[in-house]
């Protein structure tokens, strides 16, 4: 029960968060450039943060440097060259695979 | 996922125009490359909450309501450790309040849609889908088309995270521990968002926000994650726009963050 209550408080309050940007800034045409491009900044600040946060920390302690670091090294690089999600994907995760075999 | 399109036709198929269903069609091919990540990271999902004693349909409750995998697992967590309700909820509040930022971002994506569009694509939002329909918009300068589209984009994406979080409610762990499957997180937000680093401040975003969330990693609530993402837009913000090379220096290298 203490489950549930927790899921759907958290669910309102999470669709509370997905609307407000699209309310409050409803007629985004009319935004001054400078609000239009830290806007555009918003997934590639908040996604980094989100990697650099999963790929070296592990429960706030520095993450000890192994497949993942490899792995991802891989995936940057496959992600430049080929400038594709799908590639990126099938490299990486095959990167990381190899190096777990290999034990590393 | 289908090979396919849903044969569009001549007629329209559930009151649904063929153009309408191509659209959104090639929203989910632009999409589908994350799909299988969703999936794997729906079954260890699935199965945490199997692990932990509760019962198995309340993996695709969650995952249908909060949506946003990253907070379900924190909620998990904290329950496990018997945190009283109102710091879980906070919790996943705090994790999702990136969340706003995206909306944020979307909201001149959107600006052209009627109401109860704007309602159901917000309740589709995710990390993965906010980015692609961001990176993809300006290709859709018509905005009956550019819905559909990212409807294509939004809505099947969640299905096979919920579809995903129920089988592995059902199946357990099925996937052993010894694959890490961790890596998933950082390897699908790699995929979306290195390929559309093209411009010197998107690329500075991406380097400040990596070395703050690193800087600050002591932080409790996962803070580390949010204010490194404000800082990030906020002084690249000042970084005159000019196309980057391809060239450029990838933000996410593991290298970057090594002199914090």
């Amino acid at each position: 029960m203490t489950a549930f209550i927790v899921f759907t408080l958290a669910a309102i309050g999470t669709y509370l968060i997905r609307l407000s940007g699209i309310f409050f800034l409803g007629d985004g045409e009319k935004l001054p450039p400078r609000v239009r491009k830290a806007l555009s900044l918003v997934a590639p600040a908040a996604m980094a943060a989100i990697i650099a946060n999963a790929l070296f920390l592990d429960g706030g302690q520095w993450r000890d440097f192994g497949a993942w670091h490899i792995a991802a090294l891989v995936a940057v690089g496959v992600a430049l060259w080929k400038r594709s999600m799908g590639w990126t994907l099938v490299a990486g995760a095959g990167a990381f695979a190899a190096l777990l075999i290999a034990g590393l | 996922m289908t090979t396919r399109p849903p044969s569009p036709g001549k007629k329209p198929v559930a009151g649904i125009g063929p153009q309408q269903w191509r659209d959104f069609w090639t929203g989910t091919v632009a999409i589908a490359p994350l799909m299988p990540g969703s999936i794997v990271f729906g079954l260890a999902f699935g199965a945490l909450i199997t692990e932990v004693g509760l019962p198995a349909w309340m993996a695709p409750y969650a995952s249908a309501t909060v949506t946003a995998g990253a907070s379900q697992i924190a909620i998990v967590e904290a329950l496990r450790q018997n945190a009283p309700m109102l710091i879980a909820v906070a919790t996943a509040l705090v994790i999702n309040a990136r969340l706003a930022l995206y909306s944020a971002s979307l909201a001149p994506v959107f600006a052209a849609f009627p109401r109860r569009w704007k309602l159901i694509l917000a309740y589709l939002m995710t990390d993965q889908s906010a980015a692609v329909s961001v990176f993809e918009a300006p290709r859709w300068p018509d905005p009956v088309r550019r819905r559909w589209f990212i409807l294509g984009v939004s809505g099947p994406f969640v299905t096979v995270w919920i579809a995903g979080t129920a089988a592995g409610a059902l199946l357990g762990p099925v996937i052993p521990e010894a694959w890490q499957i961790g890596f998933i997180v950082p390897l699908m937000f790699i995929a979306v968002m290195v390929p559309a680093l093209r411009t010197w401040p998107a690329v500075a975003a991406a380097g400040i926000s990596t070395a703050v969330v690193l800087i600050l990693k002591d932080l409790p609530y996962g803070l580390n994650v949010l204010i490194g993402a404000l800082l990030g837009i906020a002084l690249a913000s000042f970084i005159p726009d000019k196309k980057a090379d391809s060239g450029a220096e990838p933000a996410t290298d593991p290298t970057g963050g090594e002199g914090s």
